[in-house]
């Protein structure tokens, strides 16, 4: 798999460990689902604004009609006080769900809810990009956290591609942070399409597929159970 | 030999195309080569490969600053995103895909000269006048200091000396982004990797 890799993404020395954790994220691997099926996994969305709370509302009617049954979930804001842990069960009334979609708009909130992982909602341009990076450079600063790419707005499958490789590459070489690319909205999806129109759910369709497959909603614990 | 030394009649766009290509070497510093005379795009500014292989893109208009300035701005915004391919074009530029530098040359500074520069370590402001020496028309520049006193974008100027030899380069400040409210700061690496696409 090393060899397989651009000298970009290999900046800092190759160790086995670091391998290990990048190749994981390969979407061709198995998924990790295994052992964790029974509980419901938490997924926080952090916005680039309060605009995008729709992708959250439709990708989480995209999963219940895929067959995984999910509630979307909203924290109060800004979440003050004592850290408390969220990324586990997300409570009551998540019960008896697969996932629990959860966007939030700050990252002090993901922080303070010690969320392993987080999708990040990244608009198609290199402002956006800035502040993605930026944000996930606040986010890993204290401790190890799962991010997952989405870019929102592209002009086209090569445009999205563009911007994840940009923030990946400056993630994994001044961070050392590898990212997930969950996919991307092309900008001719927007809010005002109905939920059925075809072409806003396919594309919803293939996110939630890489989500569901990739095991990246697992916590470190029941990934490291899963994978031991 | 006896100088004689007048403020000429304004010039029109085109007359100043030709005064800024042939000032070049004071504009950008020897070695440069120019790319494009004409670019098709609103203003149709100068495109000039510098001596270290930057794109520079001299925008420019004989009265209003502000116009040149938006003018610049939006062609070198399309020349970024263009940069793989302008690279590709343009020989001179040696494929080094260095961030395009912004030269806007007016009668006057553009409104809010001084917080622009501060923003844009890119661009480089000029105020320019005509002058007639000996019969010939030569063109007298003026670059803008950012850390110089602010000066009236709409009032008159008058030539504090001629400038002689090559200007100083742009030398980009070290800066430490920090827009956001509480996001971390950037090092100059991690901003000049997240300047361009």
């Amino acid at each position: 798999m090393a060899s397989q890799l651009s000298p970009v993404w290999q900046r800092k020395s190759t160790s086995s460990d670091r391998l290990a954790r990048i190749s994981a994220r390969f979407l061709s691997d198995a998924p990790e689902t295994t052992g964790s099926e029974d509980s419901c996994q938490t997924i926080p969305f952090l916005l680039d604004n309060p605009g995008q709370s729709w992708i959250t509302h439709d990708l989480c009617q995209v999963l219940n009609q895929r067959g995984y049954k999910s509630v979307l979930c909203h924290l109060d804001e800004p979440l003050n006080g004592d850290p408390r842990h969220l990324s586990g069960e997300p409570g009551e009334r998540a019960r008896g769900n697969r996932y629990c979609l959860v966007p939030v708009t700050s990252v002090e909130t993901v922080k303070a809810a010690r969320f392993d992982h987080v999708v990040l909602l990244v608009p198609a341009n290199l402002d956006a990009v800035l502040t993605a990076y930026r944000r996930i450079k606040l986010l890993t600063e204290d401790h190890h956290t799962e991010i997952g790419i989405v870019i929102v707005g592209p002009r086209d499958q090569h445009a999205a591609w563009r911007y994840f490789r940009k923030l990946a590459v400056g993630s994994l070489r001044y961070l050392d942070v590898p990212l997930l690319n969950l996919g991307f909205l092309p900008e001719q999806v927007t809010p005002q399409h109905g939920p059925v129109n075809h072409h806003r759910k396919n594309f919803l369709a293939r996110i939630s597929e890489r989500l569901v497959r990739s095991g990246f909603y697992l916590s470190a614990a029941n990934r490291s159970a899963t994978t031991g | 030999m006896k100088l004689c030394i007048e403020t000429a009649e304004y010039c029109d766009r085109e007359e100043l195309r030709t005064l800024l290509i042939d000032a070049a070497d004071q504009l950008l510093g020897s070695g440069s080569t120019l790319l494009e005379a004409k670019l098709p795009w609103d203003g149709h500014p100068v495109l000039f490969a510098d001596a270290d292989g930057h794109p520079v893109l001299i925008s420019f208009d004989p009265e209003q600053g502000q116009s040149a300035l938006l003018n610049g701005l939006q062609t070198s915004e399309q020349l970024s995103n263009a940069l793989p391919w302008v690279n590709q074009v343009y020989d001179a530029l040696g494929n080094r895909q260095l961030s395009v530098r912004l030269i806007v040359v007016s009668r006057c500074y553009p409104p809010g000269s001084h917080t622009i520069l501060t923003g844009c370590q890119q661009l480089t402001l000029y105020r320019y006048r005509t002058l007639s020496i000996n019969g010939e028309t030569g063109l007298w520049l003026e670059r803008l200091d950012a850390s110089a006193e602010d000066i009236s974008a709409t009032g008159d100027i008058s030539p504090a000396g001629v400038v002689e030899g090559p200007q100083d380069r742009v030398t980009p400040v070290p800066t430490q982004i920090n827009a956001g409210n509480d996001l971390p700061a950037l090092s100059e690496e991690e901003s000049a990797f997240f300047q361009q696409l």
